[in-house]
Protein backbone atom coordinates (compact mmCIF):
# COMPACT_ATOMS: atom_id res chain seq x y z
CA UNK A 1 0.00 0.00 0.00
CA UNK A 2 3.00 2.51 0.81
CA UNK A 3 3.94 1.69 -2.27
CA UNK A 4 1.09 2.59 -4.04
CA UNK A 5 1.28 5.96 -2.60
CA UNK A 6 4.71 6.71 -3.48
CA UNK A 7 4.12 5.89 -6.74
CA UNK A 8 1.08 8.55 -6.62
CA UNK A 9 3.36 10.76 -4.85
CA UNK A 10 6.03 11.05 -7.34
CA UNK A 11 2.83 11.24 -10.48
CA UNK A 12 1.35 13.95 -9.15
CA UNK A 13 4.24 16.02 -8.00
CA UNK A 14 5.65 16.79 -11.71
CA UNK A 15 2.32 18.27 -12.27
CA UNK A 16 2.55 20.74 -8.88
CA UNK A 17 6.18 22.15 -9.78
CA UNK A 18 5.58 22.20 -13.99
CA UNK A 19 5.91 25.55 -15.44
CA UNK A 20 2.41 25.69 -16.65
CA UNK A 21 1.18 24.42 -13.09
CA UNK A 22 3.25 27.51 -11.50
CA UNK A 23 1.96 29.75 -14.56
CA UNK A 24 -1.74 29.63 -13.91
CA UNK A 25 -1.77 29.48 -9.67
CA UNK A 26 -5.41 30.92 -8.59
CA UNK A 27 -5.59 32.60 -4.78
CA UNK A 28 -6.73 30.04 -2.52
CA UNK A 29 -9.79 30.40 -1.11
CA UNK A 30 -11.19 28.13 2.12
CA UNK A 31 -13.16 24.99 1.03
CA UNK A 32 -12.46 25.49 -2.85
CA UNK A 33 -8.51 23.62 -2.60
CA UNK A 34 -5.68 24.95 -3.73
CA UNK A 35 -6.06 25.27 -7.30
CA UNK A 36 -2.75 24.93 -9.20
CA UNK A 37 -4.03 24.66 -12.72
CA UNK A 38 -6.45 22.47 -14.63
CA UNK A 39 -4.51 19.50 -13.61
CA UNK A 40 -3.74 19.78 -9.98
CA UNK A 41 -5.79 21.19 -7.36
CA UNK A 42 -4.94 19.87 -3.80
CA UNK A 43 -7.51 20.26 -0.96
CA UNK A 44 -8.28 18.04 2.40
CA UNK A 45 -10.36 18.07 5.32
CA UNK A 46 -10.19 17.20 9.14
CA UNK A 47 -13.17 16.85 12.00
CA UNK A 48 -12.92 16.35 15.34
CA UNK A 49 -15.77 14.47 17.59
CA UNK A 50 -16.74 14.56 21.53
CA UNK A 51 -19.42 11.59 22.44
CA UNK A 52 -20.49 11.62 25.62
CA UNK A 53 -22.72 8.80 26.51
CA UNK A 54 -23.51 6.18 28.99
CA UNK A 55 -21.50 3.42 27.13
CA UNK A 56 -19.15 5.68 25.61
CA UNK A 57 -17.12 8.78 26.50
CA UNK A 58 -14.58 9.94 23.93
CA UNK A 59 -12.65 12.53 21.41
CA UNK A 60 -11.46 11.60 18.17
CA UNK A 61 -10.10 13.32 15.47
CA UNK A 62 -11.72 11.46 12.88
CA UNK A 63 -10.94 11.97 9.51
CA UNK A 64 -7.53 13.63 8.18
CA UNK A 65 -7.22 13.84 4.63
CA UNK A 66 -5.55 15.46 1.58
CA UNK A 67 -7.10 15.09 -1.60
CA UNK A 68 -5.81 15.96 -5.09
CA UNK A 69 -7.63 16.05 -8.51
CA UNK A 70 -7.65 17.69 -12.27
CA UNK A 71 -7.81 17.00 -15.84
CA UNK A 72 -5.51 16.18 -18.52
CA UNK A 73 -7.02 17.10 -21.36
CA UNK A 74 -11.18 17.58 -22.71
CA UNK A 75 -12.28 14.21 -21.29
CA UNK A 76 -9.95 12.56 -18.65
CA UNK A 77 -9.95 13.32 -15.03
CA UNK A 78 -8.89 11.93 -11.83
CA UNK A 79 -8.87 12.05 -7.99
CA UNK A 80 -7.14 10.56 -5.14
CA UNK A 81 -7.97 10.80 -1.33
CA UNK A 82 -5.85 9.78 1.41
CA UNK A 83 -7.05 9.77 4.44
CA UNK A 84 -6.25 8.99 8.24
CA UNK A 85 -9.23 7.90 9.84
CA UNK A 86 -9.43 7.94 13.74
CA UNK A 87 -5.94 9.20 13.72
CA UNK A 88 -5.82 9.75 17.02
CA UNK A 89 -8.68 9.08 19.72
CA UNK A 90 -8.74 9.37 23.94
CA UNK A 91 -11.02 6.96 25.66
CA UNK A 92 -11.96 8.64 29.05
CA UNK A 93 -13.57 6.02 30.43
CA UNK A 94 -10.69 3.37 30.07
CA UNK A 95 -8.08 6.03 30.06
CA UNK A 96 -6.21 5.31 27.48
CA UNK A 97 -5.65 6.95 23.91
CA UNK A 98 -4.64 5.34 20.72
CA UNK A 99 -3.43 6.57 17.41
CA UNK A 100 -4.11 5.71 13.61
CA UNK A 101 -1.80 7.98 11.88
CA UNK A 102 -1.00 5.41 8.50
CA UNK A 103 -2.96 6.69 5.81
CA UNK A 104 -5.23 4.59 3.44
CA UNK A 105 -6.63 5.32 0.15
CA UNK A 106 -9.79 6.31 0.64
CA UNK A 107 -10.62 7.42 -3.28
CA UNK A 108 -8.29 6.47 -6.49
CA UNK A 109 -9.72 6.90 -9.47
CA UNK A 110 -9.92 8.15 -13.40
CA UNK A 111 -12.88 9.65 -15.15
CA UNK A 112 -13.37 9.50 -19.05
CA UNK A 113 -16.60 11.64 -20.24
CA UNK A 114 -17.45 10.63 -24.17
CA UNK A 115 -20.45 12.94 -23.66
CA UNK A 116 -22.82 14.37 -20.96
CA UNK A 117 -24.59 11.24 -21.79
CA UNK A 118 -21.88 8.64 -21.15
CA UNK A 119 -18.83 8.77 -18.85
CA UNK A 120 -17.02 5.87 -17.09
CA UNK A 121 -15.37 5.67 -13.78
CA UNK A 122 -12.69 3.41 -13.19
CA UNK A 123 -10.66 2.66 -9.47
CA UNK A 124 -12.08 3.06 -6.01
CA UNK A 125 -15.14 5.14 -5.48
CA UNK A 126 -18.40 6.10 -3.77
CA UNK A 127 -20.90 4.26 -4.21
CA UNK A 128 -23.78 6.23 -6.62
CA UNK A 129 -26.53 5.29 -3.82
CA UNK A 130 -28.66 7.93 -2.70
CA UNK A 131 -27.48 11.24 -0.77
CA UNK A 132 -25.99 10.49 1.57
CA UNK A 133 -23.41 8.38 0.73
CA UNK A 134 -22.59 11.15 -1.80
CA UNK A 135 -21.50 13.41 0.86
CA UNK A 136 -20.13 11.42 3.61
CA UNK A 137 -17.56 13.64 5.42
CA UNK A 138 -18.48 15.72 8.63
CA UNK A 139 -18.25 19.21 7.23
CA UNK A 140 -20.66 18.55 4.32
CA UNK A 141 -23.29 17.11 6.12
CA UNK A 142 -25.46 19.25 9.22
CA UNK A 143 -25.13 16.45 12.00
CA UNK A 144 -22.04 14.86 13.44
CA UNK A 145 -23.74 11.28 13.28
CA UNK A 146 -24.41 9.44 10.25
CA UNK A 147 -27.69 7.92 10.14
CA UNK A 148 -27.77 3.60 10.12
CA UNK A 149 -28.70 3.66 6.46
CA UNK A 150 -25.84 4.91 5.10
CA UNK A 151 -23.34 2.69 6.70
CA UNK A 152 -25.15 -0.64 8.20
CA UNK A 153 -27.27 -1.35 4.90
CA UNK A 154 -24.51 -1.33 1.54
CA UNK A 155 -20.96 -1.08 0.81
CA UNK A 156 -20.03 3.05 0.78
CA UNK A 157 -17.40 2.28 -1.63
CA UNK A 158 -16.75 0.08 -4.75
CA UNK A 159 -13.31 -0.16 -6.55
CA UNK A 160 -14.50 -1.04 -9.61
CA UNK A 161 -16.08 0.50 -12.76
CA UNK A 162 -19.50 3.03 -12.55
CA UNK A 163 -20.74 3.82 -16.07
CA UNK A 164 -22.85 7.28 -15.99
CA UNK A 165 -24.54 10.15 -17.32
CA UNK A 166 -27.82 11.92 -18.27
CA UNK A 167 -30.11 9.78 -20.07
CA UNK A 168 -30.67 10.35 -23.71
CA UNK A 169 -34.66 10.82 -23.19
CA UNK A 170 -34.84 12.78 -20.12
CA UNK A 171 -32.52 16.20 -19.80
CA UNK A 172 -33.40 15.98 -15.57
CA UNK A 173 -32.65 12.09 -15.21
CA UNK A 174 -29.29 10.95 -14.76
CA UNK A 175 -28.29 6.98 -14.49
CA UNK A 176 -25.18 5.08 -12.69
CA UNK A 177 -24.47 1.44 -13.70
CA UNK A 178 -21.58 0.54 -11.40
CA UNK A 179 -19.34 -3.23 -11.05
CA UNK A 180 -17.25 -4.87 -8.88
CA UNK A 181 -15.61 -7.71 -9.59
CA UNK A 182 -12.93 -7.92 -6.84
CA UNK A 183 -12.01 -6.89 -2.65
CA UNK A 184 -12.01 -3.24 -2.53
CA UNK A 185 -8.88 -1.51 -2.45
CA UNK A 186 -7.10 -0.63 1.62
CA UNK A 187 -10.47 -2.20 2.74
CA UNK A 188 -9.52 -2.34 6.54
CA UNK A 189 -11.95 0.92 7.11
CA UNK A 190 -14.52 -0.51 4.31
CA UNK A 191 -17.54 -0.86 6.23
CA UNK A 192 -18.97 -3.96 4.30
CA UNK A 193 -16.04 -6.63 3.32
CA UNK A 194 -17.30 -7.79 -0.87
CA UNK A 195 -16.21 -9.03 -3.44
CA UNK A 196 -18.21 -8.28 -5.88
CA UNK A 197 -21.25 -6.21 -6.01
CA UNK A 198 -23.28 -4.85 -9.15
CA UNK A 199 -26.15 -2.20 -9.16
CA UNK A 200 -27.67 0.73 -11.02
CA UNK A 201 -29.60 3.63 -10.05
CA UNK A 202 -31.64 6.75 -11.06
CA UNK A 203 -32.02 10.25 -10.03
CA UNK A 204 -34.32 12.68 -11.47
CA UNK A 205 -34.33 16.62 -10.71
CA UNK A 206 -38.23 17.21 -10.54
CA UNK A 207 -37.82 20.64 -10.30
CA UNK A 208 -35.26 23.62 -8.32
CA UNK A 209 -36.19 22.10 -5.36
CA UNK A 210 -37.54 18.70 -5.63
CA UNK A 211 -35.30 15.16 -6.36
CA UNK A 212 -35.75 12.03 -6.14
CA UNK A 213 -34.48 8.47 -6.50
CA UNK A 214 -33.13 4.78 -6.53
CA UNK A 215 -31.08 1.97 -6.49
CA UNK A 216 -30.99 -1.61 -7.01
CA UNK A 217 -28.43 -4.01 -6.69
CA UNK A 218 -26.92 -7.08 -5.25
CA UNK A 219 -23.43 -7.82 -3.64
CA UNK A 220 -21.67 -10.36 -1.97
CA UNK A 221 -19.67 -10.39 1.43
CA UNK A 222 -16.18 -12.72 1.54
CA UNK A 223 -18.14 -14.44 4.41
CA UNK A 224 -20.55 -15.49 1.89
CA UNK A 225 -23.71 -13.27 2.64
CA UNK A 226 -25.32 -12.94 -0.72
CA UNK A 227 -27.39 -9.70 -0.26
CA UNK A 228 -30.23 -8.23 -2.85
CA UNK A 229 -31.31 -4.46 -1.83
CA UNK A 230 -33.89 -1.68 -3.00
CA UNK A 231 -33.39 1.44 -2.00
CA UNK A 232 -35.45 5.11 -2.74
CA UNK A 233 -34.19 8.66 -1.49
CA UNK A 234 -36.17 12.01 -2.20
CA UNK A 235 -34.73 15.66 -1.25
CA UNK A 236 -36.43 19.06 -1.20
CA UNK A 237 -34.08 22.17 -0.64
CA UNK A 238 -35.35 25.41 -0.19
CA UNK A 239 -33.57 28.37 0.50
CA UNK A 240 -34.18 28.07 4.84
CA UNK A 241 -35.45 24.45 4.78
CA UNK A 242 -33.98 21.04 3.81
CA UNK A 243 -35.99 18.08 3.84
CA UNK A 244 -33.88 14.49 2.96
CA UNK A 245 -35.52 10.91 3.03
CA UNK A 246 -33.77 7.37 2.57
CA UNK A 247 -35.44 3.87 2.95
CA UNK A 248 -33.34 0.36 2.18
CA UNK A 249 -34.38 -3.19 2.18
CA UNK A 250 -32.12 -6.05 1.88
CA UNK A 251 -32.43 -9.40 1.23
CA UNK A 252 -29.88 -11.68 2.45
CA UNK A 253 -28.67 -14.87 2.23
CA UNK A 254 -26.42 -15.55 5.05
CA UNK A 255 -24.98 -18.71 5.42
CA UNK A 256 -26.16 -21.10 8.51
CA UNK A 257 -29.33 -18.27 8.89
CA UNK A 258 -31.05 -18.99 5.48
CA UNK A 259 -33.09 -15.85 4.20
CA UNK A 260 -33.43 -12.79 6.29
CA UNK A 261 -34.45 -9.35 5.53
CA UNK A 262 -32.93 -5.54 7.13
CA UNK A 263 -34.68 -2.52 6.56
CA UNK A 264 -33.73 0.91 7.15
CA UNK A 265 -34.93 4.79 6.82
CA UNK A 266 -34.52 8.26 7.92
CA UNK A 267 -35.60 11.20 7.55
CA UNK A 268 -34.26 14.39 8.21
CA UNK A 269 -35.07 18.19 8.52
CA UNK A 270 -33.36 21.00 8.26
CA UNK A 271 -34.62 24.79 8.93
CA UNK A 272 -31.78 27.18 8.83
CA UNK A 273 -32.61 29.75 11.34
CA UNK A 274 -30.22 32.49 10.00
CA UNK A 275 -27.77 32.14 7.02
CA UNK A 276 -25.10 30.72 9.22
CA UNK A 277 -27.42 28.51 12.07
CA UNK A 278 -29.63 26.00 11.47
CA UNK A 279 -31.76 23.13 13.93
CA UNK A 280 -31.81 19.59 12.73
CA UNK A 281 -34.31 17.02 13.43
CA UNK A 282 -33.86 13.33 12.40
CA UNK A 283 -35.86 10.57 12.92
CA UNK A 284 -34.43 6.86 11.81
CA UNK A 285 -35.45 3.23 12.00
CA UNK A 286 -33.20 -0.05 11.46
CA UNK A 287 -34.06 -3.42 12.08
CA UNK A 288 -30.95 -5.92 11.07
CA UNK A 289 -32.12 -9.66 9.98
CA UNK A 290 -28.47 -11.14 10.06
CA UNK A 291 -28.42 -10.02 13.52
CA UNK A 292 -31.63 -9.87 15.16
CA UNK A 293 -31.23 -6.13 16.28
CA UNK A 294 -33.48 -3.36 15.64
CA UNK A 295 -33.18 0.45 16.69
CA UNK A 296 -34.96 3.88 16.66
CA UNK A 297 -33.07 6.77 16.79
CA UNK A 298 -34.40 10.35 17.29
CA UNK A 299 -31.85 13.35 16.70
CA UNK A 300 -32.37 16.58 17.61
CA UNK A 301 -28.94 19.23 16.41
CA UNK A 302 -27.52 22.73 16.01
CA UNK A 303 -25.47 23.80 13.51
CA UNK A 304 -23.06 27.22 12.82
CA UNK A 305 -20.88 27.48 10.33
CA UNK A 306 -18.97 30.73 10.68
CA UNK A 307 -18.12 30.22 6.81
CA UNK A 308 -19.62 27.32 5.13
CA UNK A 309 -16.41 24.90 4.78
CA UNK A 310 -15.84 25.00 8.36
CA UNK A 311 -18.85 23.66 10.73
CA UNK A 312 -19.51 23.80 14.60
CA UNK A 313 -22.37 20.85 15.51
CA UNK A 314 -23.86 19.64 18.51
CA UNK A 315 -26.53 16.97 18.77
CA UNK A 316 -28.64 14.75 21.27
CA UNK A 317 -29.62 11.40 19.95
CA UNK A 318 -31.86 9.32 21.77
CA UNK A 319 -32.06 5.69 21.02
CA UNK A 320 -34.54 2.64 21.65
CA UNK A 321 -32.34 1.47 24.40
CA UNK A 322 -31.83 4.47 26.30
CA UNK A 323 -28.27 3.21 27.47
CA UNK A 324 -27.08 4.31 23.87
CA UNK A 325 -28.51 7.51 24.18
CA UNK A 326 -25.31 10.40 23.85
CA UNK A 327 -24.06 13.17 23.22
CA UNK A 328 -22.35 14.28 20.14
CA UNK A 329 -20.41 17.41 18.77
CA UNK A 330 -17.77 18.22 16.12
CA UNK A 331 -15.58 20.56 14.95
CA UNK A 332 -14.91 20.21 10.98
CA UNK A 333 -13.26 21.59 8.31
CA UNK A 334 -12.36 22.03 4.61
CA UNK A 335 -9.55 23.09 2.96
CA UNK B 1 -56.88 58.34 -26.63
CA UNK B 2 -56.93 55.09 -24.65
CA UNK B 3 -55.61 53.09 -27.83
CA UNK B 4 -52.82 55.81 -28.05
CA UNK B 5 -52.04 55.52 -24.95
CA UNK B 6 -51.83 51.74 -24.95
CA UNK B 7 -49.77 51.84 -28.29
CA UNK B 8 -47.23 54.41 -26.53
CA UNK B 9 -46.79 51.59 -23.34
CA UNK B 10 -46.61 48.14 -25.71
CA UNK B 11 -43.56 50.33 -27.49
CA UNK B 12 -42.02 51.38 -24.13
CA UNK B 13 -42.20 47.83 -22.82
CA UNK B 14 -39.32 46.33 -24.34
CA UNK B 15 -37.09 49.02 -23.58
CA UNK B 16 -38.65 48.72 -19.88
CA UNK B 17 -37.23 44.66 -20.18
CA UNK B 18 -34.35 45.51 -22.68
CA UNK B 19 -31.66 42.97 -22.17
CA UNK B 20 -28.45 44.61 -20.79
CA UNK B 21 -25.88 41.38 -21.09
CA UNK B 22 -25.47 37.97 -23.21
CA UNK B 23 -24.30 34.64 -23.72
CA UNK B 24 -21.93 34.21 -25.84
CA UNK B 25 -19.63 31.79 -28.05
CA UNK B 26 -17.03 32.16 -30.86
CA UNK B 27 -18.58 33.61 -34.29
CA UNK B 28 -16.85 29.88 -35.54
CA UNK B 29 -18.53 27.37 -33.14
CA UNK B 30 -21.29 25.31 -33.94
CA UNK B 31 -23.54 25.77 -31.16
CA UNK B 32 -26.48 28.44 -32.70
CA UNK B 33 -28.64 28.47 -29.36
CA UNK B 34 -28.89 27.45 -25.75
CA UNK B 35 -32.01 27.71 -22.91
CA UNK B 36 -31.39 29.24 -19.95
CA UNK B 37 -31.41 25.44 -18.29
CA UNK B 38 -28.37 24.61 -20.47
CA UNK B 39 -26.45 27.57 -19.64
CA UNK B 40 -27.23 27.25 -16.18
CA UNK B 41 -25.99 23.33 -16.02
CA UNK B 42 -23.07 24.38 -18.26
CA UNK B 43 -22.19 27.04 -15.95
CA UNK B 44 -22.46 24.94 -12.74
CA UNK B 45 -20.26 22.45 -14.47
CA UNK B 46 -23.42 19.84 -14.36
CA UNK B 47 -23.30 19.31 -18.02
CA UNK B 48 -19.83 19.70 -20.42
CA UNK B 49 -20.95 18.75 -24.12
CA UNK B 50 -22.97 20.95 -26.63
CA UNK B 51 -22.67 19.96 -29.80
CA UNK B 52 -19.98 17.36 -30.01
CA UNK B 53 -17.54 19.90 -28.22
CA UNK B 54 -15.61 20.16 -24.87
CA UNK B 55 -17.68 23.29 -23.32
CA UNK B 56 -15.04 25.77 -20.88
CA UNK B 57 -17.59 27.87 -19.26
CA UNK B 58 -15.63 31.28 -18.42
CA UNK B 59 -17.00 33.59 -15.20
CA UNK B 60 -15.78 37.55 -14.25
CA UNK B 61 -13.39 37.56 -11.63
CA UNK B 62 -14.84 39.12 -8.03
CA UNK B 63 -18.02 40.67 -7.55
CA UNK B 64 -19.07 42.92 -10.60
CA UNK B 65 -22.32 44.15 -10.94
CA UNK B 66 -22.42 41.90 -14.23
CA UNK B 67 -21.73 38.59 -12.30
CA UNK B 68 -24.34 39.42 -9.40
CA UNK B 69 -26.98 39.86 -12.91
CA UNK B 70 -25.68 36.55 -14.20
CA UNK B 71 -26.01 34.90 -10.95
CA UNK B 72 -29.41 35.84 -10.30
CA UNK B 73 -30.90 35.86 -13.86
CA UNK B 74 -29.41 32.80 -15.29
CA UNK B 75 -27.63 30.55 -12.43
CA UNK B 76 -30.92 31.92 -10.17
CA UNK B 77 -28.88 31.44 -7.14
CA UNK B 78 -27.59 33.47 -4.42
CA UNK B 79 -23.30 34.01 -3.43
CA UNK B 80 -24.17 31.91 0.08
CA UNK B 81 -25.77 29.03 -2.32
CA UNK B 82 -23.08 29.07 -4.81
CA UNK B 83 -20.51 29.14 -2.29
CA UNK B 84 -21.93 26.01 -0.64
CA UNK B 85 -22.18 24.22 -4.43
CA UNK B 86 -18.94 24.69 -5.33
CA UNK B 87 -17.10 23.26 -1.45
CA UNK B 88 -19.53 20.49 -2.06
CA UNK B 89 -18.39 20.04 -5.81
CA UNK B 90 -14.88 20.28 -4.37
CA UNK B 91 -14.96 17.45 -2.49
CA UNK B 92 -16.22 15.71 -5.93
CA UNK B 93 -13.38 16.70 -7.84
CA UNK B 94 -15.25 19.34 -9.48
CA UNK B 95 -13.92 22.85 -9.98
CA UNK B 96 -16.07 26.22 -10.60
CA UNK B 97 -15.96 27.91 -14.04
CA UNK B 98 -12.06 29.55 -14.93
CA UNK B 99 -12.12 33.02 -14.44
CA UNK B 100 -10.71 36.26 -16.22
CA UNK B 101 -10.45 39.37 -14.53
CA UNK B 102 -11.43 41.90 -17.24
CA UNK B 103 -14.51 42.24 -19.41
CA UNK B 104 -11.96 42.54 -22.32
CA UNK B 105 -10.25 39.22 -21.14
CA UNK B 106 -13.07 37.33 -21.39
CA UNK B 107 -14.05 38.54 -25.15
CA UNK B 108 -10.74 37.41 -25.96
CA UNK B 109 -10.78 33.82 -24.07
CA UNK B 110 -14.32 33.37 -25.37
CA UNK B 111 -12.69 34.18 -29.01
CA UNK B 112 -9.47 32.22 -28.98
CA UNK B 113 -10.27 29.22 -26.90
CA UNK B 114 -12.14 26.38 -28.34
CA UNK B 115 -15.29 25.44 -26.72
CA UNK B 116 -15.51 28.41 -24.50
CA UNK B 117 -18.40 29.75 -23.57
CA UNK B 118 -19.12 33.34 -21.13
CA UNK B 119 -20.62 36.74 -20.92
CA UNK B 120 -20.28 40.13 -21.43
CA UNK B 121 -22.52 43.25 -21.92
CA UNK B 122 -24.33 43.77 -25.58
CA UNK B 123 -22.26 46.94 -26.41
CA UNK B 124 -18.82 44.88 -26.51
CA UNK B 125 -20.26 41.97 -28.50
CA UNK B 126 -18.92 42.49 -32.53
CA UNK B 127 -18.50 39.99 -35.29
CA UNK B 128 -16.61 38.10 -33.47
CA UNK B 129 -18.84 36.69 -31.47
CA UNK B 130 -22.12 34.86 -31.63
CA UNK B 131 -25.00 35.43 -29.66
CA UNK B 132 -26.68 32.44 -27.92
CA UNK B 133 -28.73 33.99 -25.15
CA UNK B 134 -29.18 37.91 -23.90
CA UNK B 135 -30.24 38.61 -20.14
Amino acid sequence: MNRIIALLISTLLPLVFSHHAVAQTQAYQLGMGLKVNDGFTLGGYFSTELVQGDKVKEFIVDDVAVMAYGSFDNNFSYLIELESIEAYAVNFESDTTASNLPPTIERLYGDYKFSDNVSIRIGKQITSIGYWNLQPINVLRETTSNPKYSYEMFPKFLTGVDIYGYTSFDDDLTYHVYLQGSKDIDEDNINIKIDSHTGFSLEKEINDKWKMGGSLGKFAEIDDTRTRYFQLNARMDDSRYSLISEAIINNQDVRGLGSVKSKAFYLQGEYRVKPRHAVITRAEYFTDGKTATQDKIAVIGYSYRPVFPVSLKIEYQWHSDSGDNRLLSSFSVLF
Amino acid sequence: MRIATLLILLMLTPLLYAADYAVVVARSSQITRLEIDNIKDIFLRKRNFESGIKLVPVNLLGDDAMRRNFEQEILQMDRETISRYWVSNHFQGISPPATQASLLSIKLFVERVEGAIGYLPLEMIDSELKVLYEF
